[in-house]
């Protein structure tokens, strides 16, 4: 278990040193290079070389890169000139409110996609489950934008209860003070969560359900319903831990369009408000800043459902 | 002499039956259907029998006879699409399809209890033991935590597990096979049911932990006082524990018997084919190399309509009234559904003499030389010496680190001469298939030599080890995992001749049409794939596939463990059939002894790595001198049990130790009943043709008796 | 995601009939056997073809032009002269231009698919087959690009290239090859270790050969099927680029940009333009879903074991 927890740690932080390269990489592929990124279109040449001077990009690659991490370990992730803040205190301010949207919206998904998924394992291969899987394959079909403005026409327009537009508070706090607001967002984005955690719900409770143990349960005369929730649930709900670590960057994705579209002032609005005007200080910064919280959270669902399945645990102590 | 297979009469079962008392269970005319995809299959076609309070019944009957059904009817677990469709379930007089859902959950949940094949996938892997074995106690009777923890621990010390407190804290996957069968028995004891229903209890485990288990159950059975139906394929391990039996076939019973009587005078044809194929009974009848019986065809296909008597076309005695007329049971305590069975009288043909294995009686003339037709200056086919393998321990899934170093085959040699079979036996995890997959030279050996004609195959360069491969050929246990599902059967069998470039295609397919003559299969099966065969047809084509390069040596590991014992006895009887006439030699890996028994000339006996034991074949079954291959004679189920070894012979205790970390000495001292201080010394091979690594042999090497015998004539 | 019908589960099946008895039948044609017998799968082929039946044969019949604005004939409603699905808001017909973005739609997802599946095909495979450091390696870098969501990866550099159709699919292409790479090393891996390559070795065949006559061949179903959904992801990829304003700049179309268009005119009342465009997205992502999941039961030989 420990062996466990020091092997998993080192390939995270491989991932993260990786992640760092592509950035870097990319920054340095752009056309007209790292300066031509940060000062725009209208930057003189001289404009260009004083800066590529100061930051050291002049130097070897090597060297630029080991600079670029000790910025980074710095908390120096650059500077916009386009929104006149530093990269950082841009993120600082927005991301706390996407771990909000993403939070409320992956809570719902688990509610919810739980017993959608029980419901169809147990009910496998009759109509309720034909049903909730015709439902999530539509959903996973469905752009989320054109989902999200369904919602808007049918709760917003055709009856109007719910607000079309995100909260538009400054803090995290004033966010959460507008809960009518969140609504449609949060619902958008665990719409499809829900779709693709029901079916892998559904397919670890159908493996499960045909395990021999559940032959053993049952010859115990206890109920169907002792036997699924005793007995199955448990080890079918362990492996979606992990799909809660893997499914972050399509979370992530999702928050991008759903921000976007409810005009959320979150880090995936930050990032698209970015990309049109090419600012790229923010984009690179937004870019490392997500996957190393999505690497963070990967991490911790493996380490969580190490700790909590006996199987895994235990493993080193088996004969 | 035949009183010796008198049946051993239980006290508790002596005066059951016919006396007014009532059946516990019975089952009248029980259908059974199982929908699938393509069609419903009749699983059970009107089974009928009975079991009285105390006694052991025996269900035999090999796969898709129905009576692993007949047991998952009676406790309502059928799978997906299974349905009892007629008949009844009287339990206690009771008809359980009639009675209320939640009241049937309830009898089958207390008053009876289930134990299931497989131990290491039939316990739940995520939730301590002493709540699972408490669970029916906490469900059923309403027991309180702290006392169902109580009663778990008790039930689990009466199963004979050591540290039962500790146990009830642990996980499933901590505790070996044979500990996770007794957790299993425990659970279906621990509300005390009248009956128990175990559906091949042993069948995944080693023959010494199968022994402790099945005594386990028979001790139980009398403690409790409960019934017992025992569900096996294995007609020995019917022979030495049920009072009576039930044969089924093809969703039928066929006959029922009191165990004794079944076993001497069978009536039903089937039941006395599926004797003679056993190869206990070949070499039995005829001493060594007598042919098996062997049953030809398949069982029918339970999907489609089918008349009369349902072995009809495979049986020897078939008249064209048994393919049209419906049999029933006849009347009376034996009963059979057979227009022509067996004359009752005891002197049948199939009338067994008495157990072969008889201590007193020497061994008889020294079985064929074990260097072969070739005369003792042969060069062996295959020379093993010092072979030694260690696996670098990886924990198992997400850690891949190295933990140790597993001694999976440890100072390992022998012969094989050319024409002779090697039988190689031993428990799972005594290294007897590493053995084989370094002799075909799928693995390379950390220390020792493989000598393989004459050349040792360490120092062959690319091409020659190439060629190398065409005169050793390994044979697997499952045919069809052995053989690419994508690809048909005469690309399977050109596969070894395009790998060693032989001939061209007219030759290949000429070579291969050959091929399929030698094993008895029909040109028609080169279009097809493998998911289309049964298992003794892969088995055919696989050998086949072993032939093709016309190989000196043949490897086969556990060629004939997954097949059922009419289905063995053709595999056994081609591959006999082929050694004679190629002058083939096999390496024949089993756990299985009385098939190595039947088809070897010499016996090596290996456990934890170690080569224990190593002579001609009858002489190590029949005269073994280590104590732990005498404890593996005594443990195998025979269909002529042998009271007297069953009490007195020699019974393993104790789990396997680690090979990783496995005892210094003799590694099989920390099991053995006659260990003393100097076994913590390494025994050396010792003896002249039959040797035997132990400090303390059970008897003197037996050719030396035979030769005094013969100085005395 | 997991296919919609498992196989029945008996607990003991009866050995089957003699095979020589039933008609000898090819792999493929026992697969697009069990392929035809799911319903959606066949569902799902004949709306792609429909779909693309539209998208590339309707022009030849239905002639619009879709290069020329036309300000006098904005936001017609359907029917209104002679457009059947009406007129955008600079005169295009509606119809004319969901054939056209659809060949867009079709032929980035096809291609970008198919790009995808090859490079992490390839990658995949050589980390499985090489293995050791080299593998370690690999995956790692496999691991460090997943975890850059996807999407903030393809508009970084669709704000770095201004994107065109063939900069499109190598763009996403480029990146979506991660999920096929891992898929193909978890399967090089147990194909490495199954019993048919272990007897082919024991006759001497070489590693070689073990790929080429028994990994490829097993691995192939497996990359096909993914590939289905590959194509359904990168129509949609397309979609959200375009609704984020970095897709294919007009008189180019495709489904995802006139959807993003007719989001302004959800307020207008112009349904004509947002719904076809958004239907027409739903049901090929949906087509080549289904699609998928027939497939991967038709290369099921297991399955077919019963």
């Amino acid at each position: 278990m420990v062996r466990y927890l020091i092997t998993r740690l080192g390939q995270a932080l491989v991932v993260v040193v990786l992640v760092t390269v592509i950035a870097f990489l990319i920054l340095h592929l752009l056309p007209g290079g790292a300066a031509r990124a940060t000062l725009g279109k209208e930057a003189t040449l001289e404009q260009l070389a004083a800066f590529n001077h100061e930051m050291g990009y002049d130097r070897p690659w090597i060297q630029q890169y080991l600079m670029y991490v000790q910025r980074l370990l710095h908390g120096d992730l650059g500077y916009s000139y386009q929104l006149n803040q530093s990269v950082v205190e841009a993120i600082t301010q927005r991301l706390p409110k996407t771990m909000v949207l993403s939070l409320l919206s992956t809570l719902l998904a688990i509610v919810l996609a739980i017993p959608l998924g029980v419901i169809q394992a147990v009910r496998r291969n009759r109509w309720p489950d034909y049903a909730i899987t015709s439902l999530s394959l539509l959903a996973y079909a469905t752009p989320i934008f054109f989902m999200g403005l369904m919602m808007i026409i049918l709760f917003s327009q055709v009856w109007p209860v719910l607000p079309p537009e995100a909260p538009q508070g400054f803090t995290v706090g004033e966010v959460l003070a507008d809960p009518a607001g969140l609504v449609l967002p949060t619902v958008t984005l665990a719409i499809v969560t829900i779709a693709v955690y029901s079916r892998y719900v559904r397919s670890t409770m159908v493996d499960n359900l045909n395990e021999n143990y559940v032959r053993t349960a049952r010859s115990k005369g206890l109920s169907e319903r002792r036997v699924v929730l005793r007995h199955t649930l448990r080890n079918g709900l362990f492996p979606v831990i992990t799909l809660l670590g893997m499914y972050l960057p399509a979370l992530f994705s999702g928050a991008l369009v759903v921000e976007s579209l409810f005009n959320f002032p979150g880090m995936g609005q930050l990032f698209w408000q970015a990309a049109l005007k090419r600012d790229f200080p923010i984009l690179l910064g937004v870019t490392v800043i997500i996957s190393i919280a999505t690497v963070v959270g990967a991490l911790v669902a493996d380490l969580l459902y190490a700790a909590v399945d006996p199987r895994v645990r235990l493993r080193g102590r088996a004969s | 002499m035949s009183e010796s297979t008198e049946p051993i009469v239980r006290n508790s079962s002596a005066d059951r039956d016919r006396a007014g008392v009532q059946p516990l269970l019975e089952l009248r005319d029980l259908d059974t259907d199982i929908a699938l995809r393509r069609g419903t299959v009749h699983a059970l076609d009107g089974v009928s029998f009975e079991v009285m309070p105390g006694e052991t019944l025996g269900v035999v009957g090999e796969s898709g006879s129905g009576k692993t059904m007949t047991a998952l009817s009676i406790m309502g677990l059928l799978p997906q699409g299974g349905q009892v469709t007629g008949g009844q379930i009287l339990f206690e007089g009771r008809d359980l399809r009639s009675l209320a859902a939640d009241e049937v959950r309830r009898i089958r949940g207390v008053r009876m209890g289930m134990v299931f094949q497989d131990p290491l996938t039939s316990l739940n892997p995520t939730m301590r033991i002493g709540v699972q074995v408490a669970e029916p106690l906490r469900v059923h009777e309403k027991v309180g935590k702290a006392e169902a923890r109580e009663r778990a621990i008790e039930i689990l010390r009466r199963v004979g597990m050591p540290r039962p407190d500790r146990i009830v804290d642990n996980y499933p996957h901590e505790l070996s096979g044979g500990m996770r069968q007794r957790v299993a028995i425990a659970m279906a004891l621990v509300c005390s049911p009248r009956l128990l229903i175990a559906d091949e209890p042993t069948t995944a485990l080693d023959v010494t932990t199968q022994r402790q288990i099945l005594e386990l159950i028979d001790d139980l059975r009398e403690e409790f006082g409960m019934a017992v139906i025992l569900v096996t394929h294995d007609l020995g391990v019917i022979a030495g524990r049920a009072d009576r039996v039930a044969v089924m076939y093809a969703g039928r019973v066929v006959e029922t018997a009191a165990t004794g009587e079944l076993f001497r005078s069978p009536r039903h044809r089937y039941t006395e084919a599926l004797m003679e194929a056993l190869p206990e009974s070949a070499i039995r009848e005829a001493g060594e190399h007598a042919r098996l019986y062997s049953i030809p065809g398949l069982p029918p296909d339970l999907s489609r309509p089918l008349t009369g008597c349902r072995f009809a076309p495979r049986c020897r005695h078939v008249t064209d009234e048994c393919r049209t007329t419906e049999v029933t049971l006849s009347p009376g305590t034996h009963q059979h559904a057979c227009l022509h069975p067996v004359p009752a009288a005891s002197a049948g043909p199939v009338t067994l003499p008495a157990p072969a294995r008889i201590e007193a009686e020497p061994a008889p003339e020294p079985a064929a030389p074990p260097t072969g037709p070739d005369g003792p200056a042969a060069t062996p086919v295959l020379s093993v010496r010092s072979l030694v393998k260690d696996y670098a321990a990886h924990g198992r899934g997400l850690l891949r680190r190295d933990a140790g170093q597993v001694s999976a085959v440890a100072d390992v040699s022998f012969e094989v001469a050319p024409g002779e079979t090697f039988g190689l036996v031993g428990e799972s995890g005594c290294g007897k298939s590493t053995v084989g997959r370094l002799a075909v030279g799928l693995e390379r050996p950390t220390a020792g030599q493989i000598v393989l004609d004459g050349t040792d195959i360490a120092g062959l360069t690319g091409r020659e080890r190439r060629r190398m491969h065409r005169r050793v050929q390994l044979m697997f246990q499952d045919s069809y995992a052995a053989m690419n599902p994508r690809m048909r059967v005469d690309a399977i069998l050109a596969e070894p001749l395009e790998i060693q470039k032989v001939g061209d295609g007219a030759a290949r397919r000429a070579r291969i049409a050959s091929l399929l003559d030698q094993v008895g299969l029909s040109r028609r099966v080169l279009e097809r794939y493998p998911h289309e065969f049964s298992g003794g047809q892969l088995q055919r084509i696989g050998l086949a596939r072993s032939l093709a390069l016309q190989p000196r040596l043949i490897v086969g590991d556990e060629p004939v463990s997954a097949l059922d014992v009419s289905i063995q006895a053709q595999v056994l009887n081609l591959m006999k059939d082929l050694q004679r006439e190629l002058g083939l030699a096999y390496v024949f890996i089993s756990h299985d002894l009385s098939v190595v028994d039947y088809m070897a000339d010499r016996i090596g006996v290996m456990y934890l790595g170690k080569l224990v034991e190593i002579g001609p074949a009858r002489e190590v079954v029949r005269a073994a001198r280590h104590p732990y291959t005498q404890a593996l004679i005594d443990a195998v189920p025979s269909i002529t049990p042998n009271p007297a070894a069953a009490r007195d012979g020699i019974t393993i205790r104790g789990e396997l130790p680690s090979a990783m970390n496995p005892p210094t000495g003799c590694r099989f001292r920390t099991r053995c009943p006659l260990a003393q201080e100097i076994c913590e010394t390494e025994p050396p091979l010792a003896g002249d043709r039959h040797q035997v690594a132990c400090h303390f042999p059970l008897r003197p090497e037996s050719s030396a008796a035979s030769a005094e015998a013969g100085a005395a004539a | 995601m997991t296919t919609l019908s498992e196989a029945a589960h008996p607990g003991t099946a009866p050995e089957p009939a003699d095979a020589s008895e039933a008609p000898v039948r090819g792999l493929w044609r026992q697969g697009l056997v069990v392929f035809c017998e799911n319903r959606l799968a066949l569902v799902g082929l004949g709306l792609f073809i429909l779909l693309a039946g539209l998208c590339f044969l309707g022009p030849v019949f239905y002639h619009t032009d879709q290069v020329h604005t036309d300000l006098s004939a904005v936001h017609l409603a359907p029917g209104e002269q002679g457009h059947p699905l009406g007129t955008d808001g600079v005169g295009y017909d509606q119809l004319g231009r969901l054939m056209l973005g659809g060949q867009t739609s079709i032929i980035v997802g096809l291609a970008a698919g198919i790009l995808a599946t090859a490079v992490g095909t390839i990658w995949g495979a050589v980390a499985g087959f090489v293995g050791g450091w080299a593998d370690a390696a690999m995956m790692r870098v496999v691991d460090a690009m997943m975890s850059i969501p996807s999407l903030f990866l393809f508009m970084l550099l669709a704000a770095i290239v201004t994107p065109s159709v063939p900069m499109l699919i190598v763009i996403i292409g480029a990146f979506a090859w991660l999920g096929p790479a891992r898929l193909v090393r978890g399967e090089a891996l147990t194909l490495r270790s199954r019993e048919y390559v272990q007897a082919m070795r024991g006759m001497g065949g070489t590693g070689g050969r073990a790929v080429r006559r028994h990994i490829v061949p097993n691995a192939i179903g497996t990359v096909i099927v993914n590939a289905t959904f590959q194509v359904a992801d990168a129509i949609l990829y397309v979609a959200y680029l375009s609704f984020l304003g970095l897709g294919v700049p007009p008189p180019a179309a495709n489904w995802g940009g006139m959807l993003s268009d007719g989001l302004a005119d959800t307020y207008s009342g112009h349904w004509w333009l947002l719904y076809p465009p958004g239907i027409a997205i739903i049901l090929i992502v949906l087509a080549f879903n289904f699609i998928g999941d027939g497939l991967r039961d038709a290369f099921e030989v297991r399955l077919r074991r019963r």
